[in-house]
């Protein structure tokens, strides 16, 4: 009840306790009019500034993360490449290493059997060395042993009178020589 | 050794064997002790080995000449053999009978021989050296047996040799 009494109209009474005078209205709208006018003319574009700039500002957030991820994908992508390269690489460095290797082997066998072979060659070399350098010390030793049976066979055979001789033939042939 | 060192030693033994008036036969004795000493290994290194004492050494000269030749050649080789000079032994006794020999102008005429020559032998040899050679000679013979048999004189540069080991080996290296 009391709720409603307060909502009824006191003819009597003025100003209502509601509703203002009308110049109260007036000026009230005056100045709203004014301040909503002096927003619109300060403030406004103050907030239109601001809200450009925050777009702007997450306008660029949102490029640079796009550039961002753009340059991620690309380093990501080089990684994959690499990556791939290094696979490759690996691959390849293997093969060198086993052709290599197999050249190594190869050669070292080749090297192994020339060796063998030479080894071979000297070994018989050296034995129809030691052959001939026996066979050569035999025929030496034979010639030796042969000179000495000449020299005492000499040795007997010349006896004073055969020395004598050669001693007297020497002297003659030596006198008769001029 | 040096040669001016042998020479003096060979002059050395020349005067006192001249001195002592038996030259020529120190000559010849000297000279026949200086080829068996060049063909004898063992007499060479007893002699000139160092570890010997002089004393020893000239004991072994004294027992190898003594009353087999004068007793000139015995001292004067003990002296050189007892100085140390051993192994100059026989240069300094070949400058002695160069000296010798150039002393009475003569050349000396090395021959060797397997067997001893008799003095007539060794007379007549003399004489056909001379003739072939025309030098006067002092001939100075050397038994080798190595020679086998014939005769090898050496005169000089010049060498004349009817030896029969030159004429074996000739037939070894043809065979």
């Amino acid at each position: 009840m009391k709720y409603f009494s307060l909502l009824a109209v006191d003819p009597a009474e003025s100003p209502h306790w509601l509703f203002p005078e009308p110049a109260e209205i007036i000026y009230g709208g005056i100045a709203s009019v004014l301040v909503i006018g002096a927003l619109v003319k300060f403030a406004l574009p103050q907030f239109k500034k601001a809200l450009t700039a925050r777009t702007e500002r997450i306008q660029k957030e949102l490029d640079a993360s796009a550039n961002d991820l753009a340059l991620a994908q690309a380093d990501a992508s080089k990684i994959r490449t690499a990556l791939g390269d290094i696979a490759s690489e690996k691959a390849r460095l293997l093969a060198d290493a086993q052709a290599q290797a197999d050249a190594l082997l190869k050669e070292g066998r080749a090297r192994l059997t020339a060796e063998v072979a030479d080894l071979e060659a000297k070994a018989d070399a050296d034995i129809a060395a030691a052959a001939a350098r026996g066979s050569d010390e035999l025929r030496t030793e034979i010639g030796r042993l042969a000179g000495v049976a000449t020299d005492r066979a000499l040795a007997s055979v010349l006896d004073d009178a055969a020395q004598q001789q050669l001693i007297e033939n020497f002297i003659a042939k030596v006198g008769a020589s001029r | 050794m040096s040669d001016a060192r042998i020479d003096g030693y060979a002059r050395a033994l020349f005067e006192i064997a001249a001195a002592e008036g038996t030259l020529d036969e120190v000559e010849d004795e000297l000279f026949r002790f200086a080829r068996s000493f060049e063909s004898n290994d063992q007499l060479r290194n007893t002699l000139t080995d160092e570890l010997i004492p002089a004393d020893k050494r000239q004991a072994v000269v004294e027992s190898l000449l003594g009353g087999k030749a004068t007793a000139t050649t015995t001292q004067l080789v003990g002296m050189v053999v007892g100085s140390g000079r051993g192994r100059d032994l026989p240069a300094i006794i070949d400058k002695l009978v160069q000296r010798a020999s150039s002393a009475k102008q003569l050349e000396v005429a090395e021959v060797r021989s397997a067997v001893a020559l008799s003095a007539d032998q060794q007379a007549r040899l003399k004489a056909a050296l001379t003739n072939a050679t025309g030098k006067q000679l002092n001939v100075k013979v050397i038994v080798d047996p190595s020679v086998l048999g014939g005769l090898v004189a050496t005169v000089g540069d010049t060498v004349i040799d009817g030896s029969v080991r030159t004429r074996l080996d000739n037939v070894k290296s043809r065979l």
